[in-house]
């Protein structure tokens, strides 16, 4: 344990706590399933671990390592990558030219622009975007977009990625590619935080659960335990559910 | 090399041949006066752009950078330092100038920035104007050469076209677009958003200076505070936005199009000029917003259309690989 290690962490908005004294770890190698009903606080702790934001308090420690405060690209070149709840591509930028950016900076990047050209283009592939490349980001399909938006991350060479609702508006078909597709780069040795909405979106996949409401853990287990905790159930469906 | 890289330097060989030869064709004052306004006009627009149209920062006083390149070069040199260390000083003092006010406020995000540089300059034009009221004289108005300046003006403006070609093609320049298409994606794949935009600043600044330095060699007489004027950032600015923003080609298209335009203008319509600009520029911004540049690519892609319609070919155009 202790590849990523989250202590006491606090972060309020005004007299809003929307992160609160909260406390986790990630093993490496692992996928942590983060999930919650809308505004418990999964994308402001996304937002701590990757510099997005600073904590009101708390410590996060990756690889032995105190990362609290940070500014967020050194975090990035640190090896934590990221995407955005709502994509965040460069807009008037090729899918390549996209890849790119994360191929000539993050971690370990490339030395000149032909090699991290050839390297993203590799790494389109990965993602299922190679007959893409060449075009640009506003001809693209949402989960095309999505997928960019992976391919982008993953181009920093990352060792700990976090994915913010990366499943939110596939259907069942696109979102088992998209389960296909991480557990392809979990593979890949790559660690990884994937934050959800809805509870079967990480079930399948993830190694581990932590359930938030309000800011708070309120469950943490393996799927099969947390989709029978009666408190997570009361959070999801309601005190009446519970009670079956 | 593709037959189509060939073709583009050959031209360019070409273009930098007949303005090297120009002096040997014409003996016009008038006409030299003109082409040296058109290169000062290219190194502004192609300088602003580097920070304004690559890097999406809004300098709305670049005239401060220009303003503080042609103070300090005139000073040294009509105080009796010889030119060239003179002209260099003027870039120095421009990008010392440029640091000053950008890291505060690119540190403060927002809009500091460009209020922060509206405000530079219009403060300079001012205190400058108070600080040396008088005429500034040529020292060498005697035996003044207008060919030595030509090349001057023809040396730098080749110079800041390169320098801002060959940074926007590198690393740093796929940075600078990044941080222009979207800050927090940039930063969240390793870019420093404040270093980013304080080299393209310092490059920007860099060559406005430089310009700045060669208008104090060029001129004869003018008021020291005379390039601190608004017109002095509006006018490369408009040229940029005309020829495009965020290309190389769309500043020195722009400035063409720009003396171009406004010569005709001067001579039918005199003052109402600056009308017409104000009316082009809002539509250029509103309709066109990629300047000439993209309305020409506009016109091949619809071109290509047409032409694989004509021929009933079933393959499909898709956008263009290289970088913008
Ligand atoms: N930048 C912010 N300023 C003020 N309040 C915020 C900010 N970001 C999030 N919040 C609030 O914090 C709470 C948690 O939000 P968030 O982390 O986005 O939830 P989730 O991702 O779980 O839906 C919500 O009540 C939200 O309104
Ligand atoms: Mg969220």
């Amino acid at each position: 344990m202790g590849f990523l290690r989250v202590e006491g962490l606090n972060k309020a908005f005004g007299g809003l706590k929307a992160v609160n004294n909260l406390n986790f770890e990630v093993a490496e190698g692992e996928i942590l399933g983060i999930i919650g009903p809308n505004g418990s606080g999964k994308t402001t702790t996304l937002n701590l671990v990757t510099g997005f934001l600073t904590p009101t308090s708390g410590k996060i420690t990756f690889r032995g390592e105190d990362i609290t405060g940070l500014p967020r690209y050194r975090i990035s070149q640190k090896g934590i990558a990221r995407t955005f709840q709502l994509c965040k591509p460069f807009l008037d930028f090729t899918a390549l030219q996209n890849v790119m950016v994360g191929r000539a900076y993050g971690q370990d990047p490339s030395g000149n622009l032909k090699t991290a050209a050839v390297e993203s283009a590799e790494i389109l592939e990965l993602v299922g975007m190679a007959s893409k490349s060449n075009v640009l980001v506003s001809d693209l399909t949402v989960m095309e977009r999505k997928r960019l938006e992976l391919a982008r991350a993953l181009a920093t060479r990352p060792v700990l990625l976090l994915l913010d609702e990366f499943m939110a508006g596939l259907n069942p078909k696109e979102a088992d590619e998209a389960c296909g597709l991480i557990t392809r780069i979990r593979a890949g040795n790559v660690t990884i935080i994937m934050v959800e909405h809805i509870v079967k979106a990480v079930c399948c996949i993830s190694n581990r659960v932590l359930v938030l409401n309000m800011g708070s853990k309120i469950a943490e287990g393996s799927p099969d335990d947390i989709t029978h905790d009666p408190q997570v159930i009361e959070v999801y469906l309601g005190k009446s559910h519970a009670q079956h | 090399m593709s037959t189509k890289q060939i073709i583009y330097l050959a031209l360019i060989a070409v273009i930098l041949v007949g303005l090297a030869l120009f002096p040997f064709m014409t003996q016009d004052d008038s006409t030299f006066n003109l082409v040296i306004l058109v290169f000062l006009y290219m190194t502004l627009a192609s300088s602003w752009n580097i920070l304004g149209g690559y890097t999406g920062q809004t300098n709305l006083g670049h005239a401060a950078f220009f303003g503080a390149g042609s103070l300090a070069t005139r000073l040294l040199w009509v105080g009796g330092f010889p030119a060239v260390p003179s002209i260099l000083a003027g870039g120095v003092i421009a990008v010392a100038l440029a640091l000053a006010i950008g890291i505060p406020a690119f540190k403060l995000k927002g809009v500091y920035f460009a209020i922060g540089t509206l405000a530079l300059a219009l403060i300079l034009n001012i205190t400058i104007g108070n600080v040396f009221p008088e005429m500034s004289y040529n020292p060498a108005i005697s035996d003044y050469q207008i060919v030595p300046r030509y090349y001057l003006f023809l040396g730098l403006t080749v110079i800041t076209i390169a320098a801002a070609y060959f940074l926007v093609n590198s690393r740093w320049g796929l940075g600078m677009m990044a941080v222009r298409e979207g800050e927090e994606a940039a930063e969240s794949l390793g870019i420093s958003a404040l270093r980013h935009k304080l080299l393209a600043l310092a490059a920007s600044a860099f060559f406005a200076g430089l310009a700045g330095s060669a208008f104090a060699y060029y001129h004869v007489s003018y008021y020291l505070n005379m390039p601190f004027g608004p017109e002095w950032t509006f006018d490369p600015m408009m040229m940029a936005y005309i020829g495009g923003t965020g290309t190389v080609i769309g500043p020195i298209i722009g400035s063409i199009f720009f003396v171009g335009l406004k010569q005709l203008l001067v001579w039918n319509v005199g003052e109402y000029h600056l009308i017409i600009f104000g009316v082009l520029f809002i539509l250029i911004v509103l309709f066109l917003p990629g300047g000439l540049v993209e309305a020409w690519k506009k016109y091949q892609r619809w071109f290509t259309r047409w032409y694989q319609r004509r021929n009933t070919s079933p393959r499909n155009v898709i956008g263009t690989g290289h970088l913008p």
